[in-house]
């Protein structure tokens, strides 16, 4: 089974996402909505193949939960409840907003991406952008992997004795090679076109689903509970 | 009767922050369905030409420029880059960043979409060009999984999909096998087949030989000669020779070699003093596991990517490691110098055992992109990096032996590609690393540079170290190397003697 959503569906799940990890939830009710918000894409993940992920990412938040609700309270002390509750506010907190993007980003083809910004009327230059940061990350990845043999190979994999080195090592080549990818990429791109005032078109083909809607409006709801919530009652 | 499509008249052009001209009075006259070889070392203008005629001078590459260009009727300083989209394609160099997609399809299309063609147009133009250049099995796949070969017939399919009167092609065989090579060549006899104006600029003229209908010897930013096909097929190799390029002919034998063909004659040789690698097995497929990680031995048998139960590598001599693209001659390098930790084997010299770990201090890798190794803000600083005892003198005196003393205060990023290569094993040899092994160090090299990573190889080889270097370059070969390795499937094929 696949159930493809539009770019547009999973734009507006971020969007709603993040606004509501930056909003506490106060009441059991509140609560049992922000799980459920977590669920979705954690359920689009396992639709799409995503195994590993969707599991990885269900133990992570299902443990920080537990260990929120069963062990800590406000009256918790000591160093490792301390150091708990940090851990586990934070990922109960944020992960939700974490898991939405890593979705987005596994499932949307950068075409796909572009067309569903040029319908949403967001300017070229924009969308181009994003589109290229898009492409960058298995691009850097490849770059970091290949920068990480050579330092195991001189052994400097901590620093070589200079704390600094740990990071510096790492950052200077990257970002040597990605400015230089970064520019062959561009010189590529507008020999075959890009920026030209023509219209851009799209091969792709975007049509909002019945799921489409189904998520937009359970995200809408789950959005009007949090903000009436918080500033109106 | 002849129609000019592009012409440079009288073009000098100097890059943004450079000390010399990149060209310096170039006039060139391009008749419509023309194939040229722009031929001549690095550096010489090659690249400044095609860049020229696509535009990227003076629109992307600023500099000042005298003289003009004229395209298609497009006088090139009065265009818009997007103007020319339709008119001029360019295959570039490297496939890895001349990729906008992340994905095949999307690749295809994308400049046909820039240039707002409807969908429909665009579908059938992609499928028109999937059919013609045979890329069924290409389709609707990550280009980030695809072999050098294989992007590079994408980017030409992506040049192609807007349907360009003239295609550029600026040294796009550097990074391919022979196999991707004869492909490339297929397509470009295609193009010109179709009546396409082919301008290419490139170090390897054998596969051309039957293409190229007239020559062009650039040198330092000038047009030194110009021959027709047949006139240029006569030169002598002494000749080519003379003038720094590679020759237009390569030996069957390493043609044969190379291609992955059988190998009847197998010469064995007899090494007397050498390096063992005894049961290095390793595969990229995980195998599942409870509590303890089997390791691979050699009863895994076909799911090995790597397999070799005993090898000499013969000692102080230099061996070229030869096999197309994804048969594992990387596969190979890496578990040798113990990067794949999960690799068995263990590395025998002078009777000294070297296992796991150790074997990462035993050997050293030379990567292809050696912008990846090099950490420090100073060739000096490099080389201590690699020294477990900072020994400043020690440190001088490899530099001394690789010309590189006079660099030493300067930024490795500053330096030629070739001076960083002799910085990347400068601080092989610091660590005290006896088996060397080069990553395809001579792919994109002129005639020049290549003969100087040979002579390199082999003083390295002279002074007591063990070379290995994966390589498809039979001229390389031909020049520098002692013994060949045949690597098949993950299969290493025994030494053989190469033709010195």
């Amino acid at each position: 089974m696949s159930l493809k959503l539009d770019p547009r569906t999973k734009l507006y799940m971020i969007f709603v996402v993040s606004a509501v990890v930056m909003m506490s939830a106060t009441t059991p009710f509140l609560w049992a909505v922000r799980i459920a918000m977590t669920m979705i894409p954690i359920l689009l993940l396992i639709i799409e193949k995503h195994y590993a992920a969707a599991f990885r990412f269900l133990i992570f938040y299902g443990t920080a939960l537990l260990l929120t609700f069963r062990f800590l309270s406000e009256n918790s002390k000591g160093f490792l409840s301390a150091f708990l509750v940090g851990y586990c506010s934070i990922i109960v907190q944020f992960m939700p907003a974490m898991i939405t993007a890593w979705y987005v980003v596994r499932t949307t083809k950068i075409g796909e991406f572009v067309c569903a910004m040029q319908k949403m009327h967001i300017p070229d230059g924009i969308t181009i952008s994003l589109a290229v940061v898009m492409r960058f990350f298995p691009t850097i990845k490849e770059e970091y992997t290949s920068i990480r043999d050579a330092m195991k190979m001189r052994g400097i994999m901590l620093g070589g004795g200079n704390a600094a080195g740990i990071i510096e090592y790492r950052m200077i080549p990257l970002l040597f090679s990605c400015v230089n990818i970064g520019d062959e990429l561009s010189a590529a791109a507008v020999t075959r076109g890009l920026g030209g005032k023509v219209k851009r078109t799209s091969v792709q083909v975007l049509k909002m689903s019945a799921a489409d809607y189904l998520l937009m409006l359970l995200f809408t709801a789950a959005l009007a509970v949090f903000v009436v919530s918080k500033y109106i009652i | 009767m002849m129609q000019t499509t592009a012409q440079i008249n009288n073009v000098t052009y100097r890059y943004k922050g450079a000390a010399e001209n990149s060209l310096d009075g170039v006039s060139l006259t391009i008749q419509k369905g023309e194939t040229i070889l722009l031929c001549g070392a690095s550096g010489s203008g090659k690249t400044s030409v095609i860049r020229l005629l696509n535009g990227l001078i003076p629109h992307y590459y600023h500099g000042d420029m005298t003289g003009d260009v004229k395209v298609n009727g497009h006088d090139i300083a009065n265009t818009q880059l997007y103007e020319l989209a339709g008119v001029v394609g360019t295959v570039f160099q490297n496939p890895r960043s001349q990729f906008f997609s992340v994905d095949t399809d999307g690749e295809i299309v994308f400049g046909p979409e820039n240039i707002g063609l409807s969908p429909d147009e665009i579908m059938a133009r992609k499928d028109n060009i999937s059919r013609q250049m045979k890329l069924d099995k290409l389709l609707g796949r990550s280009l980030f999984e695809l072999s050098g070969g294989e992007k590079q017939r994408i980017a030409c399919a992506s040049v192609a999909a807007l349907l360009p009167e003239i295609i550029l092609l600026d040294e796009p065989s550097s990074n391919l096998d022979m196999q991707a090579i004869s492909m490339l060549h297929d397509i470009i006899r295609e193009w010109k087949r179709q009546g396409k104006t082919i301008i290419i600029s490139e170090h390897r003229l054998w596969y051309l030989k039957d293409i190229a209908d007239r020559v062009i010897f650039m040198d330092k930013g000038r047009k030194a000669h110009e021959w027709h096909a047949k006139d240029f097929a006569m030169l002598s190799e002494e000749e080519t020779r003379q003038l720094g390029l590679r020759p237009t002919n390569i030996n069957e034998h390493y043609l044969a070699l190379l291609s992955d063909k059988d190998n009847a004659e197998n010469g064995h040789t007899d090494i007397s003093d050498g390096i063992l690698l005894k049961d290095f097995y390793f595969s990229y497929h995980h195998k599942p596991y409870i509590l303890r990680r089997k390791k691979f031995s050699a009863d895994d048998g076909d799911d090995l990517s790597l397999c070799i139960p005993e090898l000499t590598i013969p000692k102080g001599k230099v061996t070229a490691v030869i096999g197309s693209n994804g048969t594992g001659k990387s596969t190979f390098l890496r578990c040798i110098c113990g990067l794949e930790k999960e690799c068995t084997g263990v590395i025998v010299s002078d009777g000294k055992e070297y296992r796991k770990r150790q074997r990462i201090g035993f050997s050293y890798m030379v990567m292809q992109d050696v912008n990846h190794q090099l950490f420090t803000d100073s060739v000096e600083k490099e080389v201590l990096l690699s020294m477990k005892e900072k020994d400043v003198k020690r440190c001088h005196e490899i530099l001394d032996t690789l010309s590189l003393l006079g660099y030493k205060d300067t930024h490795p990023m500053a330096l030629s590609g070739g001076q960083k290569q002799r910085v990347a094993i400068a601080s092989a040899i610091a660590a005290g690393a006896e088996l060397l092994l080069f990553d395809e160090p001579t792919s994109g090299l002129d005639y020049a540079h290549m003969e100087k990573v040979g002579k390199l190889l082999r003083q390295l080889a002279d002074s007591g170290s063990t070379v290995l270097v994966s390589t498809h370059d039979p001229e390389f070969i031909e020049q520098c190397c002692d013994h060949i390795l045949q690597i098949k499937n993950g299969r290493v094929h025994p030494c053989l003697s190469a033709a010195r």
